[in-house]
């Protein structure tokens, strides 16, 4: 099975219509933001401010995204009711679970962001080579090209960011929360 | 009218989990959450029901009814639950520890009695919640607080037990494959009867790095994909003899007759009963005549 089918299983891209593909868009968008979302609380409960606060920015980005999406779809479709579901789609641009650790730095973060917008640019790769719909194809085109102008974004945060100075995980005795 | 849909969020409560950032609890809480969306039983019409460890926490993130209960009892207290309201969606839920040591003993009865229940243990490997000591399924050799020159035991097979004792779904996910994990948790609920999910749920603070979700990724074999027929229950045992060394995913075996559950014999014993059973006007009789 291909990536693209784990992350997408049951869609047949081939006849996915545009509605459906901004639909889809835009959930894409929302389990990003939503899985940010959760990472960000996870770390602030284990008090890793740096990454949770890098995270709860990238929360403001994809939900940013996602409305842009939606107002795209509301013009074009406008109250037209949406077939594809959440349920449908599996971490495409959503950090996976097992990238954070309670003790991640910022740079950390940010590198967790960088493989998640790689992750999805080569979903929108893989997608495409299946697309028929011209419309669709060009949507997805441009969320292909977009998802290169994030990572250079991420690109240029992490240069900022001075080298990890830190002790090696080996050294430092991590427990979990009280529970 | 059309039956109302569920989707995953609606199963998902406010608490927020506590588990270790990057622990594979929150892989499967989640591929539950989409398993009930696609099921699409209402919240109020399931039940999750737990011991204690760090997996024994679901409960407490689904809108549904919960019991956490107390260590190793999670199976009994949800025989009775399900007896009890036999129309409830009975999830039982935790760890190796839970389910294999203090609680080693009711598993063979839980399966025997073949209620229609979902048994999902979330296997690490290790006591997670009280900092890393020896589990019943702890491979041999493994160094922790209480094996500090490494276990010099064999660990337990959850999946040949499970086989052995005549369990008629028995499978085997990771949330490294999370279409697959989803589907599987589906599949068992959706089994009528007694059904078994080992999920291979790393441990990110006290287990091994070649046992994290990045490694899974790696060596997960599907069953499917080696064309495995999961109605052939000696080549499921056959199989299952590989854990611990091979990470197989997938149905190991699905009772392709499914025997009625313990509920269903236990309403036709009351039904014949009832039948037989003196007017209530009549009970004393019975004494009377002496």
């Amino acid at each position: 099975m291909t990536n693209r089918q784990q992350q997408t299983p049951g869609i047949d891209f081939a006849v996915l219509t545009l509605k459906d593909a901004l639909d889809l868009a835009v959930l894409i968008e929302e389990e990003a933001r939503d899985r940010y979302e959760e990472l960000a609380a996870q770390l602030v409960l284990h008090r890793t401010p740096g990454a949770a606060a890098f995270f709860a920015k990238m929360v403001r980005i994809e939900e940013l995204h996602r409305k842009q999406l939606l107002e795209e779809r509301a013009k074009a479709f406008g109250e037209q009711p949406v077939a594809v579901r959440r349920e449908m789609i599996f971490d495409v641009e959503a950090p996976d679970y097992d990238e954070v650790r309670s003790d991640m730095t910022t740079r950390e973060a940010l590198e967790t962001a960088l493989r998640s917008e790689e992750k999805a640019h080569r979903f929108f790769v893989s997608v495409l080579s299946h697309v028929q719909n011209p419309e669709v194809r060009k949507l997805f085109e441009e969320l292909r090209d977009e998802e290169v102008e994030h990572q250079d974004l991420v690109k240029k945060e992490l240069a900022k960011l001075p080298d990890d100075d830190r002790f090696a995980r080996v050294d430092v005795g991590d427990g979990p929360a009280p529970q | 009218m059309n039956a109302p849909v569920f989707q995953a969020k609606d199963y998902k409560s406010e608490l927020k989990p506590i588990w270790c950032p990057g622990c594979g609890d929150f892989g499967v809480l989640q591929g539950l959450y989409r398993a009930l969306s696609s099921i699409g039983r209402p919240p109020h019409e399931v039940a999750f029901i737990s011991g204690i460890g760090c997996s024994s926490r679901i409960p407490g993130y689904t809108t549904a009814y919960g019991f956490n209960t107390v260590h190793g009892r999670s199976l009994p207290i949800a025989q009775g639950v399900k007896l009890a309201n036999p129309e409830l969606l009975v999830v039982v839920a935790g760890g190796d520890g839970d389910g294999f040591s203090i609680g080693g003993g009711h598993v063979p009865h839980a399966v025997r009695r073949n209620m229609d229940l979902t048994y999902l243990v979330m296997d690490n490997q290790v006591y997670g919640l009280t900092k890393g000591q020896l589990s019943p399924t702890s491979p041999r050799g493994l160094e922790t607080v209480t094996s500090p020159f490494g276990s010099l035991e064999e660990p337990i097979n959850p999946l040949l037990y499970m086989l052995a004792y005549g369990a008629g779904f028995v499978a085997q996910a990771t949330p490294a494959d999370m279409p697959g994990m989803t589907a599987l948790i589906e599949e068992a609920i959706r089994y009528p009867g007694f059904a078994f999910v080992n999920i291979q749920s790393p441990c990110v603070t006290f287990g091994e790095d070649d046992q994290q979700l990045k490694a899974h990724k790696a060596k997960q074999k599907s069953l499917a994909s080696l064309g495995h027929d999961p109605s052939n229950q000696l080549a499921a045992l056959d199989l299952a003899r590989a854990y611990g060394t091979e990470l197989y995913t997938g149905v190991f075996y699905r009772n392709p007759s499914p025997p009625p559950t313990y509920e269903s014999l236990v309403k036709l014993r009351q039904t014949e009963q009832a039948k037989k059973a003196r007017p209530r006007n009549q009970i004393l009789d019975a004494y009377l005549q002496k």
